[in-house]
């Protein structure tokens, strides 16, 4: 925390009026560091440690395992074993979760889903992602992600926080953290949830700051009148009332600071500033109705309805346009364990189109060079079925050896296709890419050498990578 | 970007200003934190990763002779060091750290350090922590008129050392308001304001602190970091995240500071109180502190992982809150900066891992082992009912001679033989009646031929956490059929009593194979023959509350499978003869099905198993009838005897246990301690993996730290007085410290959970050795130590900043003036309920649910929406708020409350414009505002004034200067002539809140006050402790 307390050690000294000397627009310039998430703050020294390709992330998380052979692990060999046993080889004493673990059979199911390549580097990818397919050539596939964790709460955990235990910053915070804040009305790491999509549950550690101050912890945006929590002014008090309230509460404050002599009251001052332009700023960003219809045409017809993925993907793109550092999406409702050709169609038909116009959008705006998109979830799932397995179909429980995500914008390579896993996509075969690695290459993206952004807690030098962690290469452009 | 630039120059010059005095390195202080933080990943305690033979950990280590020849470290000598020269080295292949595995190198102030070390003789000392305290009896040199206590006269000598001078004392308002808010977490009102102030006597602050540590609020107050160590909270903590209730253990939290427990008893208590002789009901309560962690409840879970994750969460808690180490770093490989190997790790491990828990818990309720924990009024009932059953009881042995006589004179009650043990018999069925019934053990009997089955309708309508009982007599022809169950049509849900390749099981199942609760009996019922069979489960939610019985007698059985998570709830009618498929159906004679909705004891089930008649059975000497024909002959003659004393003494006795049952079944439960029968075998774990065990280790204390004194015994209990051993270096020290922290915002120890080589150097060692000793000697009087503190003249001082000493020490480090401390999350919100006149006094008790923004729970979950309580509930002080661990109280969040999801023990402060919203927007403020107005209006007084100045004295417990009555005024009339204009808007900003609202004042003056008031609430100076 040493950095940590320089910053507040120095702004203390700086702000006595009594200790003073420096200019006001200088003053300005400091009050913001402790304000944390929506101030403008710096980013620690020595920070980007290397040129960054991307300034912004938005990250795309589908919670509860998308079937990787049903989206983008094509394994046409699968067809002609159909319901035939899964070979004790290729399971090998592998882990299961406590649902199928007294299962007494493991058939085959292979996907029902048809395969085709697109674009010009000719990516595959199923049927149900006809909107990624139209980006073919902007992503780049990892066929060989693989985790430690075969449950929800633990797996999105790791991957959120790099630990599957409670109690660590997430990958926004220490982007928020590391590099700081480039809006001074909006906080610098934004989530957004879809609504009504079913799905596990999720919880706000995901999106906490863990052992690092509050201020780096994720803003949920809510769908409705009120985007976050308690921005708006209660019923019957005005703008011009707060305005009036905010001066004379000001000028109280001030009287304090003159007597007591303590910055940290000019401090408080400017939180209430921040607070009043966070109120106008955001009803600003989440105000959809200056897009033109074809932007709502490329998002899909979600995306006029307050709280889908859709809507959220426009409302991504608004955010980083505004300055936010890091957008964290949340979809739930892929964990699917029975009747997965029908609930994986659904979620594809809510997801995919948005997704793919993001990337396009951002293109379109010259801002895809410096965003990065991630999509992807917390695990994979087994290519053997489970419950019954019938001709129409099947369903697949966890599977932490691999599973696909894909990257675009911001440094990634477009249209590779990293890794690859055996016939039936149970195991890697080639180039495995950890949590950790992934981690480790979004930081490097955003030029942070993951080595050396640390936060010290309990005597120990923390790491989003704990210990692990090696930059993707083939992934960079 | 200058900005940025001038800071870290201005860093730099006040560092050295405000840093340690000239002159000597510290070892301590200066040098080993250089090691440790920089050195020890290579030359320090693991070694596993210890790059050379050199250690720079240990005294040996850093001064042997290195293998290549020559010395690390030779006293006096720079130039002939190694170290030196490897850390000045120019060359980067030479240079330490080496840059080439990422360790970058040291600053030059460091190198300069290392060096003036080594000139000055290279000193060595253990780590400060590790060694007992010095006990110094008091500072000796800096005495002044200044100083009240020791406390002033070690925080003066640091002052002078500095060339610093104290603060004068605080206004006597400032003060108690400082006080009250840390030792209550309220603010003063008015009324003790007053006493205070007109109290002119000697002693008039010792007598008002006197009243606050007696006060039922500094419980309360103390229980704040508490829970957080503790990592309280009313859900599990994983995934669905479901309901648990442990408010019983914060209720023992509460009461114990307010008792003012000695905290060794406090501890030992908690960390071992069910391995006390003959423990209380209390102290088994207060073992819930370690079954506080997380339960995953998730349906893939491994249980074996988690039980591995609960007792590491138990040693990491244990060792943070009590030692100040960072055990949980030694989990995976030997710790990297302190002294404990990653053995020592699972040998103190081994004392957390004997608990009787499951490594998957309950989705919701809570998890055993468990006990009822009744609160004091529950248990006075209990006694009482207690009480009048033994009364009862005895009143019916007096009759008992009146019962033999009636029986002996064979005048039997008509209807005796029709008589059935009816206590909760939720169905039952005899075959006497219909035509064509075989022949059964006491009448006629069903016939079942593996296809048809009877129905009892939709009885005993049971989920897992129901007690009942089932009995029949049963002639089997197959071995394989259901007796009496109640399942879903040809489901796998329900629960029943069956009979398996001729064994006898009890089963209750949902569908999934892995989340049932089956017991079966070791040895089988005989095919072809009558056999008396019942089951019984106690509602317990596990296999050990369930038995089997044949002919009266328990049998032996086995535990099949115990994990019960989901509702066993099923649709279908409760059957004889029918289990959950069509397999499952009997053959055989069935004759007098029962169910009851309660667990029945031992001789009951007995005497359902005696065939012979009441009339059977009396005509039998009464000294051949066994103890089971006698008990259903007496019970069937006092409830069917229409009339007599006896009867009704057995009518009434019947009634009231049926309602001790009842209610105890209404009792709070709490999740406590209880050891193993059979010890766990504990196994260092490779990398901390659950499923890589390696040596068997048995619990033992890390060699570090002092030896378990040979009077204890080598269990929790012996671990738990080994840490409030008297001349223990840490627990003392540690638990010092956090008070500290508690009062002035900081630790003495600034990393008040990691007292070893990686944690801060105090900033006072000797102030924080003498309270610890002074601590220990007084008996750990936790009341003693707070009065000790707030009563020096240290506490005391003015929190002005003066121009020198934010120059000299701008971060107050050696406490020249009262730091300002923004308050805790919980007293933001209990001043405001408090100032608005609303806050409950009421104490305990389960939590509460005051106002949340809707959707909360609902828009990241599928289960459970959040619904607010109503009336009193919205008031309760914030510590009784329901705490859902994935998704906590948003206010409370904001204002930087730990999240309760792991222990934390370091108090933090944030700045965020969310903190701004929250206190301006959210109903709980708008509402308390309103109030506040309300009571500004009605008791401050007739004038504008007035009213102002007591709205300004309840925030601030002073009165406003003329400035600020000016700005006040201004701001009241504004807000006047706006709602008068509007008085539509007046009526929306009143809206907030179910508290209804005081007629008696017009919309629009209380809409102005409402403004003002909300001002005051937001204003700096109340939400900060001064």
């Amino acid at each position: 925390m040493s950095v940590d307390s320089a910053i507040t050690l120095t702004r203390r000294q700086l702000f006595g009026r009594s200790a003073g000397g420096l200019g006001v627009a200088a003053l300005a310039n400091l009050l913001t560091e402790d304000l944390g998430a929506a101030s403008g703050q710096p980013a620690l020294p020595g920070l980007p440690h290397l040129a960054p390709r991307a300034k912004r992330v938005i990250y795309l998380f589908q919670s509860g395992g998308p079937s990787q052979m049903d989206l983008f692990d094509h394994k046409p060999g699968l067809r002609e074993r159909q319901g035939t046993e899964l070979p004790d080889s290729i399971r090998g004493g592998q882990r299961l979760t406590g649902m199928t673990a007294a299962q007494s059979s493991f058939p085959v199911a292979p996907s029902k889903f048809s395969f085709a390549k697109h674009g010009e580097s000719g990516q595959e990818l199923g049927e149900l992602l006809p909107h990624t397919a139209s980006i073919a050539d902007r992503i780049a596939v990892v066929r060989s992600m693989h985790t430690e964790q075969i449950n929800h709460d633990p797996a999105i955990t790791f991957l959120q926080t790099g630990h599957q235990l409670a109690g660590r910053p997430s990958l926004g915070s220490w982007l928020s953290y590391g590099l700081g804040s480039e809006s001074s009305s909006l906080p610098a790491f934004v989530v957004m949830v879809s609504q009504g999509s079913g799905g596990q549950p999720l919880y706000s550690r995901l999106w906490g700051s863990g052992f690092m101050p509050t201020r780096y912890q994720g803003v949920k945006f809510r769908a409705g009148r009120e985007p976050v929590l308690y921005l708006n002014d209660p019923e019957g008090f005005s703008r011009q009332d707060r305005r009036h309230y905010l001066d004379d509460l000001s000028a109280l404050n001030r009287v304090h600071l003159d007597e007591f002599g303590d910055p940290e009251i000019e401090n408080r001052i400017a939180q209430y500033e921040m607070a009043y332009r966070m109120q106008a700023s955001v009803p600003e960003l989440t105000d959809l109705s200056a897009e033109p219809e074809h932007v709502f045409d490329m998002y899909g017809k979600d995306s006029r309805k307050p709280g889908t993925f859709a809507s959220n993907c426009l409302l991504a793109r608004r955010l980083v346009e505004r300055g936010v550092r890091c957008v964290q999406l949340f979809h739930r409702g892929w964990d699917h364990h029975n009747r997965l050709p029908h609930n994986l169609r659904i979620k594809c038909e809510q997801t995919d189109q948005a997704s793919a116009a993001l990337v396009k959008d951002l293109e379109q705006r010259g801002m895809l060079d410096d965003t990065l998109v991630v999509w992807g979830g917390e695990f994979g799932r087994t290519v053997y079925c489970q419950g019954e397995l019938t001709a129409e179909t099947y369903g697949r429980d966890h599977h932490p050896r691999c599973f696909s995500i894909w990257l675009a914008g911001g440094g990634v390579r477009g249209g590779v296709t990293h890794g690859s896993t055996d016939d039936y996509s149970y195991n890697i075969t080639e180039n495995p890419v950890s949590v950790y690695d992934l981690h480790a290459t979004i930081l490097h993206l955003m030029g942070v050498d993951h080595r050396k952004l640390t936060f010290k807690y309990q005597g120990r030098h923390f790491r989003l990578t704990d210990v692990h962690g090696e930059v993707v290469k083939p992934l960079l452009a | 970007m200058l900005y940025q630039a001038i800071p870290r120059i201005l860093v730099a010059a006040l560092v050295a200003a405000a840093g340690s005095p000239a002159g000597a390195v510290d070892f301590h202080s200066d040098v080993r934190p250089i090691f440790s933080d920089r050195c020890y990943t290579c030359h320090g305690p693991d070694a596993a990763t210890r790059m050379s033979a050199l250690r720079l950990d240990t005294e040996e280590g850093a001064f042997a002779a290195l293998p290549g020849g020559g010395f690390a470290v030779v006293p006096g000598k720079p130039a002939e060091s190694e170290l030196i020269k490897r850390v000045e080295s120019a060359d980067p292949a030479r240079r330490m750290p080496p840059e080439a595995l990422g360790h970058p190198p040291l600053a030059p102030e460091e190198v300069a350090t290392l060096r003036s070390w080594v000139e000055e003789g290279a000193p060595w000392s253990r780590h400060w922590a590790f060694e007992p305290p010095r006990s110094p009896r008091d500072a000796g040199e800096a005495s002044s008129a200044w100083a009240r206590n020791p406390v002033d006269r070690f925080v003066l000598a640091r002052l002078r050392e500095a060339g610093l001078e104290p603060s004068g004392a605080a206004d006597r308002r400032t003060l108690l308001r400082r006080a009250s808010l840390d030792l209550t977490g309220l603010p003063p009102a008015p009324v003790e304001v007053r006493s205070f102030l007109s109290d002119n006597g000697p002693g008039a602050y010792e007598r008002a602190v006197e009243r606050l540590l007696a006060s039922p609020r500094f419980g309360e107050r103390m229980a704040f970091r508490w829970l957080d160590a503790a990592r309280y909270a009313d859900t599990n903590g994983y995934q669905n995240d479901r309901e648990r209730d442990m408010w019983r253990w914060r209720d023992w939290v509460i009461g114990a500071f307010n008792a003012n427990m000695p905290f060794d008893q406090f501890t030992v208590e908690q960390l071992a109180g069910d391995l006390l002789p003959n423990p209380t009901r209390d102290q088994l309560i207060a073992t819930g502190f370690n079954r506080n962690h997380r339960g995953n409840a998730e349906n893939g879970t491994d249980p074996d992982e988690y039980q591995v994750e609960y007792a590491v969460d138990r040693v990491e808690t244990t060792a943070t809150v009590w030692l100040g180490l960072t055990m949980g770093c030694a989990r995976c490989h030997d710790h990297k900066y302190d002294p404990i190997s990653q053995k020592e790790f699972y040998e103190f491990y081994a004392y957390f891992n004997n608990v009787a828990d499951r490594g998957r818990y309950y989705k919701y309720g809570n998890t055993p082992p468990i006990i009822h924990a009744p609160t004091r009024e529950q248990a006075d009932r209990l006694a009482d009912l207690d009480r009048r059953i033994a009364q009862l009881h005895e009143g019916l042995q007096v009759l008992a001679p009146k019962i033999d006589e009636s029986l002996a004179s064979g005048g039997l009650p008509a209807g005796i033989d029709g008589w059935a043990h009816s206590d909760r018999l939720a169905a039952r069925r005899t075959f006497d009646e219909a035509g064509g019934a075989p022949r059964g053990i006491r009448g006629r009997a069903a016939k079942l031929d593996g296809l048809r089955h009877f129905s009892l309708g939709n009885a005993a309508d049971l989920d897992f956490y129901d007690a009942f009982t089932l009995s029949a007599w049963i002639r089997p022809e197959a071995a394989t059929g259901g007796i009496v169950a109640r399942y879903e049509p040809d489901g796998p849900k329900g629960y029943g009593m069956f009979l398996v390749d001729g064994k006898l099981q009890l089963r209750i199942d949902t569908s999934s194979i892995s989340d049932r609760m089956r017991i079966e009996a070791v040895h089988p019922v005989p095919l072809g023959k009558w056999t008396h069979v019942a089951a019984v489960y106690d509602g317990t939610r596990t296999t050990t509350g369930m038995a089997l019985f044949a002919n009266g007698r328990p049998v032996e059985a086995a535990s099949l499978v115990d994990e019960s998570l989901n509702s066993t709830q099923s649709k279908a009618p409760l059957r004889i003869g029918h289990g959950p498929g069509p397999t499952d159906r009997f053959r055989g004679l069935i004759d007098d099905a029962r169910a009851y909705t309660r667990a029945l004891s031992e001789d009951q089930v007995a005497m359902l198993a005696v065939r012979q008649a009441p009339s059977a059975i009396a005509a039998v000497p009464a000294a051949d009838r066994t103890s089971a024909q006698e008990r259903k002959l007496r019970q069937a003659y006092l409830e069917t005897a229409d009339s007599g004393r006896a009867a009704a003494v057995w009518n009434e006795l019947r009634e009231l246990r049926l309602e001790r049952e009842d209610f105890l079944d209404s009792l709070p439960t709490v999740m406590v301690m209880r050891e193993r029968e059979e010890v766990r075998p504990t196994h260092i774990l490779y990398r901390g993996s659950f499923d890589a065990p390696r040596e068997q280790v048995s619990p033992a204390l890390p060699a570090a730290l002092p030896p378990l004194p040979p009077s204890l015994p080598n269990n929790r209990l012996g671990l738990a007085r080994w840490l409030t051993d008297p001349s223990h270096p840490l627990t003392a020290r540690v638990t010092v410290n956090r008070i500290w922290q508690m009062l002035f915002g900081r630790g003495i120890v600034s990393t008040v959970e990691d007292f070893g080589a990686q944690g801060a150097s105090p900033s006072h060692p000797e102030l924080l050795d003498w309270l610890a000793a002074d601590f220990v000697e007084s008996g750990w009087d936790v009341k003693r130590l707070l009065r000790t503190i707030v009563t020096s003249a240290t506490y005391r001082q003015s929190s002005k900043v003066s121009r020198r000493a934010l120059e000299r020490d701008p971060k107050n480090l050696l406490l020249g003036r009262a730091p300002r401390q923004r308050l805790p999350a919980e007293s933001i919100r209990d001043q405001a309920l408090s100032i608005a006149g609303v806050l409950s006094a009421d104490s305990g008790g389960p939590s509460v649910k005051p106002y949340q923004p809707g959707g909360l729970w609902k828009e990241l979950s599928n289960w459970g929406a959040y619904e607010n309580d109503h009336g009193d509930k919205l008031y309760r002080r914030s510590l009784y708020t329901y705490w859902k661990r994935t998704l906590g109280p948003p206010s409370m969040l904001a204002f930087d409350a730990a999240p309760r999801e792991t222990c934390v023990v370091r108090e933090v402060r944030t700045n965020t414009p969310i903190q701004a919203l929250n206190l301006m927007n959210d109903p709980t403020y708008t509402e308390a505002a309103r109030l506040y107005a309300e009571r500004m209006l009605r008791e401050g007084g007739p004038s504008d004034k007035e009213r102002l100045d007591y709205g300004f004295l309840l925030a601030t417990a002073r009165l406003p200067g003329s400035s600020e009555s000016g700005i006040l005024r201004a701001s009241l009339n504004r807000y006047r002539d706006r709602y008068n204009t509007n008085p539509e808007d007046a009526e929306s900003l009143l809206a907030a809140g179910e508290h209804h609202r005081d007629a008696s004042f017009e919309a629009p003056e209380l809409a102005a006050y409402a403004a003002v008031a909300s001002m005051l609430l937001n204003l700096d100076e109340t939400i900060t402790r001064e």
